[in-house]
């Protein structure tokens, strides 16, 4: 049977899509962005999550586990509970299961994030379906997926938050790991398909907010007839979760520079600009 | 905010009125060697007469205490007696102060007197006597605002507090008085109740004046303004905790909509002032139009820890039920924090004992786990237990000593028709409430043990007992396993089921029963700071909390449950019939400040507390919370001085709160949405 690892389900999430909704978040993503701040949500196998203020430093989940790294075992050993896997598996029938329990409290509906929720396509059109005509479905993505595959899904899907970050392709490789070219041409794909959708470009200071970056990008919203992008501004609290992953966050920008939203740039085009 | 105001604003948040305060007075000769009734009168008097209220620049609502405390009396050994506090926590009748004025109420008393049966007398000479005491201070009052070019307040008092008043301002001073005049007579947290139905009759009649709507904000404003000063010398159990809380809303005694414009108009002056006084509870019902959700959010957003809302579809049905008249249920309002009570009508105590729900479990699984050979015998067992305490902290209810406090038997209703104290018995309700704390420590616990001994049974009985006699040291893999089951707070029936029983049981027992008062007893779900006070002393419990763990603030998850957010927590805590435990007691939701970036989070932030309140959630309380700002706080308090948060059932400085209560709100925003 089909399974997801799902890291998170956020219940009440207010910034991903209209109303009120539960944001589900898959593991693994092709991407390897590096102001990443979900870095859980990156590789596609389970991880021990290490709370760090909890942890007393005892030891005893290494002697628990083998040959040094950590095991089922040491979850069940930590005498200060701080050690949990990141994900759960859940099967499509699951997962539906209990989002609907919320129903009648989601005005809104549902969103598959991530991780990269196209990364787990038969997964995520299972899950789709079973919950058409129940809830209202949204998926949050960056757009990195075969475009047979983003069609068929969008087929099933009621709303796309869709990533746009850098539209120069070797910033995008040198920043994110990957090519943009795919992305850009689901965006093309994304603006015909009739699906309603909103675009949303992270703002990483001196990275995605530059002017030539921003410009490029409201330059193709103009020229795909988009009037609407949300802005989000990193935050320095991103890097918080790597330590509990025994990873270091090392960004390859300056943390300390407030990004700037160069809203002008998006009004001159006749782009309304949100900043979340 | 007008420049008035901006002023008035920086005076009272700098203090500068403190330093003109003298020592209080000691009137032990004047009042050792009457009788207790006469001693409260005398006390007054001499409290009243110590006081030169301190004026600010242009002050048009007036005192504020010259005196560090009021008038002490002390014993042959030279302790204070009965001197901190009185008769309390209830809403005086400011609506018959108001439209009587105390002329009227004073010749009526006076005629009383005339026609009284002789063990009557003392009290009404009481009465008297304290009523001369407020009305010659209140003189005294007028002729220094007169010296003092407080040409406004001299008006008002002209007419205040001897006839009633006419226009919203001298409302508001004859307000203060009687609140400042409370707090000499010691009597604590008591609460400024439904102020925009009482007070509505002066504000329309401004309105209907043609006076700007803005003069009267900036008169409310001074009011609020006033409520904040001198709360430093306030005997709560920690600053704070001074029960200045205020009711708008809901409906009226014949159930119609009472939400008016004065009821918005304070919360303007609230958001605007951005104080923790007066404390705005809101009451709502099913119909609630959302734009007051959105208000009520807008509130919350500024961190104030308020508004906090109360269900009148549930909270009504549910006084009824215990014996409330419908029109007084109708008119409830909140006592300091989230007592249910009768504005002017009772002499209730709401808080009394509180209920300690894991410890009936624990008594329970000590001596019982081992011969119970199904899940269902062993809640057969708590129940028992839960009745047995229940027993015991009825039977430990008895009267306490309340010392007589005629002044404020004459805004409570029946104690002038009966010639009878309100300490003894002379108001229309006199219940008494029991609190409960850790009803999810509780029912996670027996879900626990449901889990792990009688489904999966990966463990047996004798080491969980160990492991509960060892606080877990040794048990890691246990306890791990422990916290891992089923947590209330999850919309999960398996534990949810069982809080619901074990609620049922508690209420069933208690509710009803007599007091030897005249009233009844009343079970709740609030715990005041029970969560703190009975879980200290208490032993590692099956959910895997170790002993002297924090129990979750009153009725909220436990402090170890993760919670997968606030859909699944108001699922959880709605699905028991509230009004049959209807003492009063909030859900809390630790809510993060990023929630409210934009319109857009607040709308759905309404529509969040509605979705409480139309599944028969009966109080709920919102906390704004970002915990790296509360951690901060705590390394640097010097950069956070008006940080508030809401503690359990008020709002408070949080460097001004004692540590345990600090640490208990950061533990609380472990898991914030």
């Amino acid at each position: 049977m089909k399974t997801a690892l799902v890291f998170a389900i956020e219940e009440f999430s207010v910034y991903d899509g209209p109303g009120i909704r539960s944001t589900v978040f898959l593991k693994g993503c092709p991407l390897l962005c590096s102001w990443c701040h979900n870095p859980e949500g990156q590789a596609f196998h389970n991880e021990i999550c290490k709370n760090t203020n909890g942890c007393r430093g005892c030891g005893a989940c290494v002697r628990a586990g083998e040959n040094g790294a950590l095991t089922e075992n040491s979850v069940a050993a930590c005498p200060a509970h701080a050690l949990r896997w990141a994900a759960s598996s859940f099967t499509p029938e699951e997962l539906v299961s209990q989002l609907l329990k919320n129903r009648d409290l989601l005005t809104g509906g549902v969103t598959f994030s991530g991780g990269e929720p196209l990364s787990h396509p038969e997964f995520l059109q299972d899950c789709l379906q079973r919950l058409c005509g129940h809830l209202h479905r949204a998926i949050q993505t960056c757009g990195y997926a075969d475009s047979d595959v983003f069609r068929a899904v969008l087929s099933h899907t009621d709303y796309v938050l869709y990533d746009l970050k850098l539209l120069e392709d070797a910033a995008h490789r040198h920043f994110t790991g990957v090519s943009n070219a795919v992305i850009l041409e689901n965006f093309r794909i994304l603006c015909q398909s009739g699906v309603p959708f909103v675009v949303r470009t992270p703002l990483i200071p001196g990275v995605t907010d530059t002017e030539q970056n921003l410009a490029a990008i409201a330059a193709l919203l103009k020229e795909n007839g988009v009037d609407r992008i949300e802005l989000l501004p990193y935050h320095t609290a991103a890097g918080g979760k790597y330590a509990s992953l025994g990873r270091v966050f090392q960004p390859a920008f300056d943390e300390s520079v407030a990004p700037n939203p160069r809203l002008e740039l998006f009004k001159k085009n006749g782009i309304a600009a949100v900043v979340l | 905010m007008t420049e008035l105001i901006q002023h008035r604003l920086a005076l009272v948040e700098q203090g500068a009125y403190k330093h003109q305060r003298r020592e209080r007075v000691d009137a032990t000769a004047l009042v050792w060697d009457k009788s207790p009734l006469l001693r409260d009168a005398l006390l007054l008097k001499a409290s009243l007469e110590a006081e030169t209220p301190f004026l600010f620049p242009n002050d048009r609502i007036g005192f504020t205490q010259s005196r560090e405390r009021f008038a002490i009396c002390r014993d042959r050994d030279g302790n204070e007696i009965w001197t901190d506090w009185s008769c309390g926590n209830n809403t005086p009748d400011y609506a018959y102060a108001l439209n009587n004025g105390l002329d009227h109420i004073q010749q009526a008393v006076a005629q009383k007197r005339a026609h009284c049966l002789p063990q009557q007398k003392e009290y009404y000479d009481a009465v008297l006597i304290a009523l001369d005491a407020v009305l010659a201070f209140a003189d005294r009052c007028r002729d220094d605002a007169r010296k003092a070019g407080a040409d406004d307040l001299y008006r008002a008092l002209c007419r205040v507090p001897h006839q009633k008043p006419q226009t919203f301002h001298e409302a508001l001073v004859m307000m203060k008085l009687l609140i400042f005049t409370l707090r000499a007579n010691r009597n604590i947290h008591l609460t400024i109740g439904r102020f925009d139905q009482y007070m509505y009759p002066f504000y329309r009649h401004d309105v209907k004046a043609g006076i700007p709507r803005e003069t009267l904000l900036e008169l409310l404003e001074e009011f609020f303004l006033s409520l904040n000063v001198d709360t430093d010398t306030y005997m709560g159990a920690q600053q704070g905790d001074n029960g200045q809380s205020l009711v708008l809303g809901g409906c009226d005694k014949d159930g119609n909509d009472a939400f008016n414009d004065l009821s918005r108009l304070c919360m303007e002056a609230s958001m605007e002032l951005c104080l923790i006084d007066p404390k705005i509870n809101l009451r709502v019902n099913k119909n609630t139009p959302d734009e007051l959700y959105e208000l009520g959010t807008q509130m919350t957003k500024l961190g104030l820890g308020f508004p906090q809302y109360s269900n009148d579809d549930v909270v009504i049905p549910g006084l009824i039920a215990l014996g409330y008249a419908p029109q007084d249920a109708a008119d409830y309002a909140v006592a300091a924090c989230w007592e249910f009570t009768i504005p002017g009508k009772g002499m209730e105590i709401p808080n009394l004992r509180v209920m300690n729900f894991p410890l009936a479990v624990l008594e329970a699984v000590t001596e019982s786990l081992l011969a119970c050979d199904t899940f269902d015998e062993l809640l057969a067992a708590v129940k028992e237990k839960i009745c047995v305490q229940s027993d015991r902290l009825m039977a430990q209810a008895v009267f306490p000593y309340i010392p007589p406090s005629p002044y404020l038997s004459v805004f409570v209703e029946g104690c002038l028709e009966k010639g009878l104290d309100v300490s003894q018995g002379g108001a229309v309700y006199k219940n008494y409430g029991l609190l409960s704390a850790g009803i999810s420590t509780a029912a996670d616990s027996l879900a626990a043990i449901n889990n792990v001994i009688y489904q999966v049974g990966d463990y047996d009985k004798q080491t969980l007992l160990d492991a509960l006699a060892a606080n877990f040291e040794g048990y890691a893999p246990l306890r791990n396993r422990l916290l891992d089951c089923p947590k209330m707070g999850n919309n999960d029936d398996a534990v949810d089921t069982i809080a619901g029983e074990l609620m049922e049981t508690f209420a069933s027992h208690v509710n009803g029963k007599p007091h030897p008062f005249g009233g009844v007893f009343r079970a709740g779900t609030g715990s005041a700071q029970g969560y703190y006070t009975t879980s200290v002393d208490l032993g590692a419990t099956p959910d895997g909390r170790k002993a002297g763990e924090m129990f979750g603030c009153g009725f909220s998850p436990s402090l170890v449950a993760r919670v997968n957010g606030p859909l699944s927590c108001i699922q959880s805590f709605t699905k028991f019939d509230l009004s049959k435990i209807i003492n009063g007691g909030p859900l809390t939701l630790e809510i993060h400040d990023t929630v409210f970036r934009n319109g857009e989070g607040i709308a759905k932030m309404a529509q969040l507390v509605k979705f409480f309140i139309l599944r028969g959630g009966h109080q709920l309380q919102l906390n704004t919370i970002n915990r790296d700002v509360l951690l901060d706080a705590l390394a640097h308090p010097e950069n956070h001085r008006n940080l508030i948060v809401r503690v359990w059932g008020w709002s408070g400085y949080f460097n001004e709160l004692d540590a345990p209560f600090q640490q208990h709100i950061i533990k609380r925003t472990e898991f914030t949405i």
